[in-house]
C-alpha cells in the first residue's frame, strides 16, 4: 500500500496519565503507516510518550485540561509536536531533579534527545510549552 | 484506566523477593509498581529482583520508580537487580546510563544469585 505524504494528524487528549498511552499508540501506528523501520517506530513511540508524560506531570490541573499532539509527515521526516498550556520549564533545570517517589526526573528529555534527530522546546506564557521532535526517515 | 500491567510479587525467603512486571510500564501505572514493591520491602524483603522478561514497554517514569526503589534498598543495606529485560527495554537503561547503576541479568536465577539469595 502506497503511503500518502504529506500527512497531518492532530490529536487532542485529556491532560491525564491514562491518555499518554493513547498518544503513544497513535504515534506508533502512524510511524508504522509511514514505513519507518521497526526500530524507529519504537523510538517514536517512546519519544512521544516521554513528551506527553512531561506535559501531564508538569502542569497543574487549573492551568490546562488538554494536551495537543500534532504529527506532520513528508517524504523525508516525521515532525511531532506536543503542546500544552502550562507555564513551561527550563530544560536545563530538570536534568537531575528528584521526583516525589525518590526517582529521577528529567530522564524524559534525555531519552527524547537520544532518540530524535532534532528537538526544540519553546515556552511562552500565552501559548504554553511546545516540544517539537523530528525523526528523519532512514535512506535505503 | 491505567495502561494494562500485570504485577506479580513473590517472597522467596531469606529476604529475597521477585517483582514481575508483565505488559507496559508508563506514568499511568508506576504508582502501582511502587506500591507493590514497597509491600515486598515492608514484608521483610531486602534483596529485590525485578523481572522484566514480560515487560513489553517501559519509559522514564518506570525507570524513575526503579531508581527510587534502588535508593530505598541501598539505604537499608539491601540489593536490587534487573532480570530478563528485552532489548527495547535494555536500550532505555543504556540511553540514560542507568545500566551503570543497575545490574542487568538475563534471567531471575542469575539476578537472584547476584543479589545473594
Amino acid at each position: 500500500m502506497k503511503t500518502v505524504v504529506p500527512a497531518q494528524v492532530e490529536l487532542h487528549i485529556p491532560r491525564s496519565c491514562e491518555f499518554v498511552r493513547v498518544a503513544r499508540k497513535t504515534a506508533g501506528a502512524l510511524a508504522h503507516q509511514l514505513q519507518f523501520t521497526i526500530h524507529d517506530v519504537a523510538d517514536i513511540e517512546l519519544a512521544v510518550s516521554e513528551a506527553c508524560t512531561n506535559a501531564v506531570e508538569h502542569v497543574s490541573d487549573d492551568e490546562c485540561s488538554e494536551v495537543v499532539v500534532r504529527f506532520s509527515a513528508d517524504e523525508e521526516k516525521l515532525v511531532m509536536e506536543v503542546v500544552d498550556r502550562g507555564p513551561g520549564f527550563d530544560p536545563s533545570c530538570v536534568s537531575s531533579a528528584e521526583t516525589a517517589d525518590g526517582g529521577v526526573g528529567g530522564l524524559g528529555l534525555l531519552v527524547i534527545r537520544s532518540l530524535m534527530d532534532e528537538l526544540d522546546i519553546t515556552c511562552d506564557q500565552k501559548t504554553g510549552t511546545c516540544v517539537r521532535m523530528t525523526k528523519y526517515r532512514k535512506q535505503p | 484506566m491505567a495502561t494494562p500491567l500485570r504485577i506479580g510479587t513473590q517472597l522467596k525467603g531469606e529476604g529475597l523477593a521477585v517483582l514481575s512486571l508483565s505488559g507496559e510500564v508508563d506514568v499511568s501505572n508506576t504508582p502501582q509498581v511502587r506500591d507493590a514493591a514497597l509491600g515486598l520491602l515492608s514484608g521483610g524483603a531486602t534483596k529485590l529482583v525485578v523481572d522484566l522478561s514480560e515487560t513489553t514497554y517501559m519509559d522514564s517514569a518506570g525507570l524513575g520508580t526503579l531508581v527510587g526503589l534502588l535508593k530505598r534498598l541501598k539505604e537499608a543495606k539491601g540489593a536490587m537487580a534487573i532480570a530478563g529485560a528485552a532489548p527495547r527495554v535494555q536500550r532505555l537503561f543504556e540511553i540514560t546510563n542507568l545500566n551503570r547503576i543497575f545490574s542487568l541479568y538475563p534471567d531471575v536465577a542469575a539476578a537472584a544469585k547476584e543479589v545473594g539469595s
